[in-house]
């Protein structure tokens, strides 16, 4: 019997500091036994948590994608006691990761689709997987037209800098960044992601929307997404709540008869509807 | 199934002799309560005993427990130990409630997916003894509600029913039959079996208490916002005794702990009766209020679990009626939910 609650043993390979306001770094481990690696298979859309032995455990998505083989990143926001922890370690340090955790994004699902990405702010993280994965070599034949729309507060506060320059280089994504106020160099776009959203309009005809982000940014999204006529089984989003286990046993993390670890983090809003509406 | 009859007044002794070999749990008396201990080498089992006052599950989830140990090193704390480990023990005595209460935390713990070990170990060295309840131990009993009976053996290993001057032993399962040289060789006849079906059906006859537990099903899953749960938490004191003391409740908490340079996690029951349960670092609570945490334990045990696991999470021991401070009675609850 595999012993869920122990964490492979993984170093901090590399650590990027993603923002300008320096809370926000992505973590790079790579697994001290290289064999785990081939266990720690994952979906995008699905978490891990981060083990600090001596500080506790994090819940959070994974931001790598399963096609960029040898290490597994996260990006993660310092907020309490174990992100603390982790925006103080150095490479090289060795900590412990379990999962994959949760469910995914459901790629079957997406497949032959056309598919619109909406993300807010630093709950980007999973997005970026996802998007990564699509077009990634042949993968990208296996999805329709793909449009991002991506949003952050300010120019220094986007996550994957560079990435972003290089997927508005591809003729087959169709990439829309904004902020909501820019700088003195910001080129871009200027706006909220709601109005962006509306702007660019992508067309509900064989299409699905993933929306992640924070609250208000979903709260004013989906109303544009309703307009445009998509339906709820066809947007799909991840939620948050506080997780010790992260496989369904401690009681914390249920929204309903599903706990968000297990049977989430991902639902579609059809789904949703039918939970009790405690999150 | 193998059954055999045993004098009642051989059962301290039995029990004495099962845990010169493995690890005994049995009921003591301590103080004015009975709980559930190790069986030490001169102590006394209290088998005349109505329940204990805690839930046995602590012997398989118990309330505190080590799950892995770490240490420290040049390059940080590093994982050094799986404290996953368990005696072969024999638990000793068990009312069939608690018993019923094991069988519906095995479907939590032990799912297909995700197995949890420490419990799962626990559980597999452990053989349970079920002693059958003949004049329910209180008024407030209401096992025959909620799929349970005083006389049943589900998650039990070996049932004991006082039949008269003897006590019918019955081995249920393979791990009950290996104890079976404890229990003598006097084979149970026919007329043995025959008054244990009597004294059953009696003992089922006795339970006076009874709630619509089934009934509310339908009416939970459609009344997640009626004003009527507005109506429980009034008094509640957020104090998790009728979580901690329930047999059925699993939630819990992981922490680390450090001294020097060595560590331990373990984790801790924890309640969802508890307003920090939920709060994210954000600040953020879902279950803003002690009405939300009512709602959830309700909707947890009569309505979440039969979605999840098609059972009842309460196996009516009435602890939770007869412990809470401010006498919330999940008897009425049930009974008033049954009503809108
Ligand atoms: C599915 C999922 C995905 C996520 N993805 C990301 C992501 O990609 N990036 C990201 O930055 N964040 C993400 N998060 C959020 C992230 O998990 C939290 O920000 C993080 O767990 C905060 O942990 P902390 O230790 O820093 O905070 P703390 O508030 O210090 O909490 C640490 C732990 O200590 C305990 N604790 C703290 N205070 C108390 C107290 N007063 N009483 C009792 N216990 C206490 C809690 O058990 C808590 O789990 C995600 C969350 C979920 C559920
Ligand atoms: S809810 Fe109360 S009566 Fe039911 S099993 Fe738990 S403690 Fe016993
Ligand atoms: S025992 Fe009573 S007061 Fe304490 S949390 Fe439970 S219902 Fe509330
Ligand atoms: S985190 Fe423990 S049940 Fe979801």
């Amino acid at each position: 019997m595999q012993n869920p609650y122990i964490p492979y043993p993984v170093v901090v390979d590399k650590i990027i500091t993603e923002v300008d306001t320096k809370d926000i770094k992505t973590f790079r481990f790579k697994f001290v036994n290289p064999e785990d690696e081939a266990k720690y298979a994952y979906i995008p859309g699905q978490f891990g948590e981060l083990s600090i032995y001596g500080k506790g455990e994090s819940p959070i998505g994974i931001a790598s994608s399963p096609t960029q083989k040898g290490y597994v990143e996260f990006t993660v926001q310092k907020a309490g006691v174990v992100t603390q922890a982790l925006h103080e370690m150095e490479e090289g340090t060795l900590m412990g990761l379990r999962g994959p955790l949760g469910n995914s994004w459901p790629l079957e699902f997406l497949e032959g689709k056309n598919i619109v990405i909406v993300g807010g702010g630093f709950a980007f993280t999973t997005l970026r997987s996802l998007i990564n994965y699509m077009i990634f070599g042949d993968n990208r034949k296996r999805f329709g037209n793909i449009t991002v729309i991506y949003g952050a507060r300010n120019p220094g506060l986007l996550l994957y800098k560079d990435e972003l320059i290089e997927w508005q280089k591809r003729s087959d994504l169709n990439i829309n960044v904004t902020v909501d106020k820019g700088d003195a160099t910001w080129t871009g776009r200027e706006g909220f992601v709601p109005a962006v959203c509306k702007d660019v309009a992508p067309s509900k005809e064989n299409a699905v929307a993933v929306i992640c982000g924070p609250p208000v940014m979903i709260r004013f999204t989906l109303p544009v997404f309703f307009d445009l006529g998509f339906s709820k089984e066809n947007i799909i989003t991840s939620l948050e709540m506080r997780m010790k286990c992260g496989i369904g046993k401690c009681g914390r993390c249920n929204v309903g008869n599903k706990y968000v670890c297990k049977d989430g983090p991902v639902f579609s809003l059809a789904e949703l509807d039918k939970l009790t509406p405690e999150y | 199934m193998e059954k055999r009859l045993i004098k009642k007044d051989a059962l301290a002794g039995i029990a004495k002799k099962v845990a010169e070999e493995f690890l005994v749990w049995a009921p003591v008396k301590k103080e004015d309560n009975v709980l559930f201990e190790p069986l030490q080498k001169d102590g006394e089992p209290f088998f005349a005993y109505l329940n204990s006052k805690n839930a046995p599950k602590n012997v398989f989830f118990p309330h505190t427990e080590a799950l892995m140990k770490f240490t420290r090193t040049e390059k940080g704390m590093v994982f050094s130990s799986d404290e996953n480990k368990a005696d072969s023990s024999v638990l000793f005595g068990v009312r069939p409630c608690d018993t019923h209460s094991f069988a519906l935390l095995d479907k939590l713990f032990d799912q297909e997916k995700y197995q949890d070990a420490y419990y799962i170990t626990k559980r597999q060295n452990t053989t349970v003894i079920s002693i059958a309840c003949v004049k329910p131990p209180y008024a407030s009993c209401f096992c025959t509600s909620v799929d349970g009976a005083p006389v049943a053996s589900e998650g039990a290993d070996i049932l004991l029913t006082d039949i008269g001057s003897d006590y019918l032993v019955e081995l249920i399962t393979p791990k009950g039959e290996k104890l079976a040289k404890y229990f003598g060789d006097a084979k149970a006849d026919a007329a043995a079996e025959t008054r244990k079906n009597e004294i059953a059906a009696k003992a089922i006859e006795a339970i006076k208490s009874k709630i619509p537990a089934h009934e509310v099903k339908p009416i939970l899953d459609v009344n997640f916002d009626n004003p009527f749960w507005n109506t429980i938490h009034g008094k509640c004191l957020a104090c998790g005794t009728c979580t901690y003391m329930c047999p059925t409740c699993h939630c819990f908490d992981i922490s680390d702990e450090v001294k020097g340079g060595d560590g331990v996690r373990i984790r801790s029951w924890d309640s969802c009766m508890f307003p920090m349960f939920t709060k994210e670092t954000s600040g953020h609570n879902p279950r803003v209020s002690q009405k939300e945490r009512w709602r959830q334990r309700t909707m947890h045990k009569f309505k979440y679990y039969v979605d999840n696991f098609n059972a009842i999470a309460c196996v009516g021991c009435g602890r939770c009626v007869m412990s809470c401070p401010v006498n919330i009675d999940i008897r009425k609850v049930v009974e008033d939910i049954s009503k809108l």
